[in-house]
């Protein structure tokens, strides 16, 4: 089964709110083939994902309800919650007056949104032409290396979340990977495994 | 401080915080731009503080956190007042000394300055090559100002011009300074800004934008950035002046979420601004009411051209839309609404404080004043550069870049950003301005300037910009959603090195389709990295198809790597390295790579040591047969032949 699917399927276990009995644990690492640990630690992160966004009306006042502000409203659901689960999307939409779609639109259109849950840490390489002709791609096979996921991906155990950006603007110190908000100038292979390693 | 309210509040304001400070009392400047932050500027500034008042200096030193001073590679830069004493990249540790020995003991430390090709020590930040011949005019008060404390610009007659124009001049006036100035657009097409503002003037309407564009997408450009993190005061001035002109009482500031300090910066600046009355209603006591609201972009390429960029303020996707009637007439929300890019909104106090004819006495006839590049790529002082406009690539790249890095050969510049070009050698005294741009098939678009080596190769740099503008592509207009795919398709099997006889003219084809068919100026502009790459490098592209070669050895499927057995020295440092385990060898035995497994990540070239310099790279002949497993070598470690 994909990844995708798992963590579909984890989320609406977890949705339901509260722990789960050891045997549904392990009956969902038996079907899936991957260890307990991961799929109690997936749960318990989707559990805490899924609570989201109580706050969702507050960003919504902070733009007095303005339909014009919905990209607005979205950066900052997306901030506060690294995401933006799909209940939000419906929510906020009722709230503005604005159809589904357009929500939806925005949403997929734009890089800075994710319709997906992402990981505890965020792993950018820098694919901008400065750092392209100093050796970005071969940066970004050290990186999957290190993180064992690729572009677009978040690891099992939500600890990482890799994407390419094009651009952060710091072209001096080409090639460039940011790791939360650190930025690291082409680190080798041991430099970018301790940095990694010292990511919880 | 109170509301100012008329332009001698303004000066008295001024005068009050001048005779606050004194010139002569040292003061420490830490740049704290995007690039120093990188490197560590945080931790340095943490330093000096804990240092300062730990010396108990805290009343005979001022420590300012300033922007970008441009220097980036160099980073974190310190610098000195009022001797300007420039320290390069400092790390915490070098702080006590700094204390010690330049603050109180008024000695430079050399091994913190920077160093000319000849070994000199060079201790003035204005000395420096990479500063000398710079003109900054409209970046240089970056270094000398705290962005978050609006008493820095003031204090350096910052928002004088504000008060010129609201007392002195009609709007009228104003407009006709800009027009004669010939300030042409800093953000891409060069459109002469005093014509766009005069349209949005004269269309009828009683409500009116002025938008500031720092939807910075092109990569390798970060200009407005610095500007507006390191100077948002100049920019929002600028805005002021041309809302007073155009009669607008309502702006925009669309700025890229990727830029999270220049938001906070600019968010800052905005309420500081309002708390002296430079920005909201009855300006200055003139009357006269502006106000602007900051809208973050949320990352699409596309929504920084122009029309795009309006739809995305009104909440909708920012896609851009057929241009037969400008947004200069109908723009946001069908109103009339000028736009132009941060760097031009920047010029205007200039423009404004000195005058037209002093504006056009620098640069060339059709291009005035001075635009701000950031010099990147394979050149050895890389950052932002502001220099007159006319002069030409070979003293940008050479005399303030230093050169090509590490003793390698120049091959191109590529200007413009993706919808740019590149330049050959034959190109490199060619007068860097508007119209010189685009006559070599180029353009200047906001002023990124990407120098590369012989080590780059001009296929895969066009791969590279075609990918991306595939990729940006909205997939409105057919020209440009599916001719880009298919060009990214060639260009990607030529690099696969599967490129077949009548490509090139296949490309050029569909560029000219592209470029004519295309609704907005991402898909007009897009071919140009291809075809400025088959104009000037079609030796490459031929080399790739015909050959199966890549000159540059980028294109991994068209170069192998081997070890050299009789410069292996078996010092394992590959074989240990290699991340697929394709390297086999052991003490004192010649390492052979399995080319089956070998994935041409580079690892083994790039760890190699280089006085040893076995693993070679080959592109467009066979790999050497490798010697049978257990041969032993013939040059031991360590030794030098």
């Amino acid at each position: 089964m994909t990844k995708g699917k798992a963590k579909t399927r984890s989320k609406d276990l977890a949705g339901e709110g509260g722990l789960f009995p050891e045997s549904v644990l392990s009956r969902i690492s038996d079907k899936l083939g991957i260890p307990i640990s991961e799929v109690s630690h997936v749960v318990e992160t989707l559990g805490q994902v899924a609570q989201v966004a109580g706050d969702t009306d507050r960003i919504i006042e902070e733009y007095k309800g303005d339909k014009s502000a919905l990209i607005q409203i979205l950066l900052g659901i997306q901030r506060e919650n690294r995401w933006l689960p799909s209940d939000v999307l419906m929510s906020v939409c009722e709230k503005l007056g604005v159809p589904i779609s357009r929500a939806y639109r925005i949403a997929t259109f734009y890089k800075a949104f994710s319709l997906n849950p992402q990981g505890r840490h965020q792993v950018s390489v820098c694919m901008g032409t400065a750092c392209h002709v100093r050796g970005a791609p071969r940066l970004l096979d050290r990186v999957i290396e290190a993180v064992h996921i690729k572009p677009g991906e978040t690891s099992l155990d939500q600890r990482f979340s890799l994407e390419t950006v094009n651009c952060v603007g710091c072209c001096a110190l080409g090639p460039v990977v940011v790791i939360d908000s650190d930025y690291h100038s082409n680190p080798a292979k041991k430099e970018l495994e301790a940095v990694v390693s010292a990511c919880d | 401080m109170a509301r100012l309210k008329s332009a001698a509040d303004l000066e008295k304001a001024r005068q009050k915080i001048l005779s606050k400070r004194d010139p002569t009392k040292p003061c420490v400047t830490i740049c704290s731009g995007t690039g120093c932050h990188a490197l560590g500027s945080d931790k340095v500034y943490e330093a000096l503080v804990s240092e300062i008042s730990k010396n108990g200096l805290r009343r005979r030193v001022d420590l300012r956190r300033t922007g970008c001073h441009g220097f980036c590679e160099r980073g974190p830069i310190i610098v000195i007042f009022p001797d300007e004493i420039c320290y390069l990249g400092v790390k915490p540790e070098d702080v006590p000394e700094i204390i010690s020995a330049t603050l109180s003991g008024n000695r430079p430390i050399d091994r913190l300055l920077y160093e000319d090709g000849d070994g000199k020590k060079i201790a003035h930040e204005g000395e420096i090559p990479f500063y000398k011949y710079q003109r900054r005019m409209v970046f240089g008060s970056n270094r000398l100002i705290d962005p978050k404390n609006i008493d820095d610009y003031i204090a350096l007659g910052g928002y004088s011009a504000l008060g010129k124009v609201l007392f002195e001049m009609s709007p009228e006036e104003v407009l006709d300074t800009v027009k004669r100035a010939n300030l042409r657009g800093r953000g891409g097409g060069g459109f002469p800004a005093g014509d766009k503002w005069e349209t949005t003037r004269n269309t009828p309407g009683d409500i009116k934008y002025v938008i500031v564009n720092a939807d910075e997408g092109d990569p390798g450009a970060f200009m407005d950035r610095s500007l507006l993190e390191g100077n948002p005061h100049s920019v929002l001035e600028g805005l002021i002046i041309g809302a007073y002109a155009i009669g607008s009482h309502e702006g925009f500031v669309y700025v890229r979420q990727e830029y999270p300090l220049a938001v906070s910066n600019l968010s800052l600046a905005l309420s500081q601004a309002r708390k002296y009355g430079l920005l909201g209603k009855n300006i200055l006591g003139s009357g006269f009411d502006f106000d602007v609201t900051i809208h973050r972009g949320a990352g699409a390429f596309i929504s920084g051209e122009s029309s795009a960029l309006m739809t995305a303020i009104e909440g909708m996707v920012g896609e851009p839309r057929p241009k037969y009637i400008r947004t200069a007439v109908s723009g946001v929300w069908e109103r009339p609404s000028n736009l132009n890019n941060v760097e031009t909104w920047a010029n205007v106090p200039l423009i404004i404080n000195r005058g037209a004819d002093w504006f056009t006495s620098i640069g060339t006839d059709g291009s005035k004043g001075t635009k701000i590049f950031s010099l990147v790529g394979k050149v050895k002082n890389t950052g932002l550069v502001e220099v007159p406009m006319g002069m030409t690539l070979r003293e940008i790249i050479y005399t303030i870049g230093g050169g090509i890095r590490q003793g390698r050969k120049f091959k191109a510049v590529q200007t413009g950003g993706p919808s740019g070009g590149c330049l050959p050698e034959s190109l490199i005294d060619l007068p860097v301005d508007f119209d010189e741009l685009t006559k070599a098939d180029s353009m200047m678009g906001s002023g990124g300037m990407i120098v590369m080596d012989e080590d780059t190769c001009m296929v895969d740099v066009a791969r590279y910009f075609l990918h991306f503008l595939a990729d940006e592509s909205c997939g409105k207009c057919v020209p440009c959603r599916t001719g880009l795919e298919q060009m990214v398709n060639i260009l990607d099997r030529i690099c696969e090195g599967e490129g077949e006889t009548g490509d090139i003219e296949l490309l050029e084809e569909i560029s000219e389709v592209v470029r004519e068919a295309s609704l907005c100026a991402l898909g007009q502009t897009a071919p140009n990295p291809v075809l400025s790459t088959t104009k000037y490098f079609r030796d490459e592209y031929e080399a790739h198809i015909e050959g199966k070669r890549c000159p540059a050895g980028v294109c991994k499927a068209l170069i192998s790597y081997y070890i050299d057995p009789d410069k292996c020295t078996a010092c394992g440092i590959c074989l240990r390295d290699c991340p697929v385990e394709a390297i086999s060898g052991g003490k004192n035995l010649v390492h052979i790579i399995d080319q089956d497994k070998c994935t041409k990540c580079s690892t083994c070239f790039e760890v190699c040591p280089t006085r040893f310099s076995a693993v070679v790279k080959i592109s467009g002949e066979p790999v050497p047969v490798a010697p049978p497993l257990g041969t032993k070598v013939a040059r031991k470690k360590g030794k030098q032949e």
